[in-house]
């Protein structure tokens, strides 16, 4: 059978619970797609206070920001209906979104989408970056914060951006130490104050240096880093050993849009957003109608302005099937400007850059 | 350079001191928070309007020390754990520093620990003085009490018998003794581009001289990208190897086509559907 909703919303993260929420208070009809078995996406591994303003639930650690807007969309009732354990794994051109829901195949086909369906992680080429213990920062995050495994006893994390300076930090709350964090660039991508917190503890942070190879026998004993010049050649005789039984690559995200290539979304590489991401406009509404964009999918920024960018999509995506409460402007002017502060300082710059380049008529 | 370092420069530091006379009056707020970041917990949680109000919110968070009580509210809140409340008006010759402590063991009161500076080396000893618990930031508040010269200094601490959060001296990196190096004429072996199907750096780089340059093309040649993860992972790497040995810009490089399935299913599942 066909299944028939006034919006699908693929992705039960920051933006994706967002905009479900939204657009169910505004009166439409809404199905939730959550490939794992809980919603959250990463805000159920984030166990550090959010950054941002009251509106974005700063000071407020990402696991209850996720209950919060989960119970929210509970109170729907029957307006809001999640599938768990449900990837969306085609989206055609007719406008049918085919679904794994818990094993089971099924045909979606809704009035509008919302595709918010986040970022995968960049990896590293290095030798012997196959053996195990050699991690993606989240898939740390979810051994230690989701399942409550330790990941290993000594990790040298790869990236000082905001994700390796929290993962360094959470690693060190669980009880593992970290022998450094390793960043390409000359100085720390992610805020200051994330780099003094794990400082204080004692984690070296090491800019301008690379990962030249793992070595172990099982597994990984070791790795050798280097000081790297400006075009990230390593300078001879800088090499180091460091002696760790884990590696935590976290060298930045990239959108997961797949399913908009799928759709026939006009696509632009913007390597200030991580890849490849759909043109839109200021409804948040892809080349192709009825499509619309909000989170990490759009370019990678924090979880804050998903949250807000995946408001603004279902409230748009609401109002274009006439579900338009009294306050659409009010909230819409104010996703704008939440939108704007958000991205305003020069901690977001490359932000500005990337989204400078996204706009379509 | 704190960009650079993560660490504070003792100038950022000093310039961010209160007067004398302020110090010596009592407990204040030492909002360590050098960088604009969108963030105004701090200003929005004071009681006493003592954090001035954020016109835009990238401010760096500017203080009112006449306001200031030194409550510690703002200190619990703060995201970035970079508040301390400092209090030198003992005048005994000791001070104390109110540190946000998110590790477990938390100390006793009365307890002695190992005062920690800003870039985590041990300068001297602290006795725990207050251990403030809060539900809502669910933020430790540690007081310890150090010397008076170093109340500017101390920022962490360690706690002693084996339960140190971090032991530095652990993490020290020895310079490598050179040793014979034969790894690099098999590197590319040993270095996996696509993990779902194995395929080498060395494959894909035989393949783009072979004269395979698009994604798609080393996809269909090798395999690379047809495994669970559909090329998320390899796709960018091989992308980029071509951008390397073509010299064209990665902007270029076409990423292999996306069809559905988005993962690998067994047919079986496309003839099953629900027949509600």
């Amino acid at each position: 059978m066909m299944y028939k909703i006034d919006l699908v919303v693929i992705g039960g993260g920051p933006a994706g619970l967002m905009a479900a929420n939204t657009a169910a208070e505004a009166g439409a009809e809404v199905l939730l797609l959550e490939r794992d078995g809980h919603l959250g996406g990463q805000l159920v591994k984030q166990t550090h206070k959010f950054f941002g303003s009251e509106k974005q639930h700063a000071s407020v650690r990402g696991i209850d920001i996720s209950t919060m807007l989960g119970d929210r969309l509970d109170s729907f009732g029957d307006r809001a209906t999640v599938w768990k354990n449900a990837t969306a794994i085609g989206f055609y051109e007719d406008g049918v979104i085919t679904v794994d829901h818990d094993g089971v195949y099924k045909k979606v086909k809704p009035k509008r989408v919302v595709v918010a369906t986040g970022a995968s992680e960049k990896f590293l080429s290095f030798p012997n970056n196959d053996l195990p213990g050699i991690y993606g920062a989240g898939a740390v995050q979810t051994m230690m914060n989701v399942y409550g495994i330790r990941p290993g006893h000594r990790v040298l994390m790869i990236g000082a951006g905001n994700i390796g300076l929290i993962v360094s930090y959470q690693l060190m709350q669980a009880g593992v130490s970290v022998a450094a964090i390793v960043e390409g660039l000359p100085k720390i991508g992610g805020y200051a104050v994330h780099a003094g917190k794990v400082r204080r503890a004692g984690v070296p942070i090491l800019t301008s240096h690379t990962i030249l190879r793992a070595d172990g026998q099982e597994s990984v004993e070791r790795a050798t880093i280097a000081r790297i010049d400006r075009t990230w050649n390593a300078i001879p005789e800088t090499e180091r050993t460091i002696e760790c039984d884990v590696i935590c690559i976290s060298v930045g995200l990239t959108p997961l849009a797949e399913l908009l290539w799928q759709a026939g979304c006009e696509m632009r590489y913007i390597p200030a957003l991580g890849g490849s991401v759909p043109l839109r406009n200021d409804c948040l509404e892809t080349t192709v109608k009825g499509v619309y964009v909000a989170g990490d999918v759009t370019g990678i920024e924090e979880a804050s302005a998903a949250m807000v960018e995946g408001h603004l999509a279902g409230l748009e995506a609401a109002a274009s099937l006439g579900f338009k409460s009294d306050s659409y402007d009010a909230e819409r002017k104010d996703c704008m400007e939440q939108l704007t502060a958000l991205r305003s300082g020069p901690t977001a710059e490359k932000i500005r850059t990337g989204l400078a380049c996204t706009a379509c008529l | 350079m704190l960009i650079n370092t993560g660490v504070p420069t003792r100038e950022q530091i000093e310039l961010r001191l209160p007067s004398p006379e302020r110090r010596a009056r009592g407990p204040y707020a030492m909002v360590e928070c050098f960088q604009e970041i969108p963030c105004n917990p701090c200003s929005t949680s004071c009681p006493f309007d003592a954090i001035l109000p954020m016109g835009d919110i990238n401010e760096i968070p500017a203080i009112d020390l006449d306001r200031c009580t030194g409550c510690g509210i703002c200190a619990g809140v703060c995201p970035g754990l970079a508040i301390f409340i400092i209090d030198e008006s003992k005048g005994d010759g000791t001070a104390s520093v109110t540190i946000p402590y998110e590790f477990r063991p938390l100390p006793e009161k009365g307890e002695m620990v190992r005062a920690v500076n800003r870039e985590g080396d041990v300068i001297g000893d602290a006795v725990v003085t207050r251990v403030l618990l809060s539900k809502k930031t669910k933020t430790p508040l540690v007081t310890v009490r150090v010397a008076d010269e170093h109340v500017h200094e101390v920022r962490f601490f360690n706690l002693i018998d084996n339960k140190t959060v971090c032991d530095k001296t652990s993490s020290k990196i020895e310079e490598e003794p050179k040793t014979d190096d034969t790894a690099c004429a098999t590197d590319d072996d040993e270095i996996i581009l696509c993990r779902c199907e194995g395929i080498t750096l060395r494959t894909i780089r035989d393949l783009i001289r072979e004269g395979y340059t698009t994604v798609d093309e080393i996809k269909r040649i090798s395999r690379a990208g047809m495994g669970p993860c559909q090329a998320r992972t390899c796709g960018p790497l091989i992308a980029s190897e071509i951008a390397r040995m073509t010299g064209q810009p990665v902007a270029e490089i076409q990423p292999s086509a996306h069809r559905a399935p988005v993962k690998p299913m067994p047919i079986e599942f496309f003839l099953g559907g629900d027949s509600e």
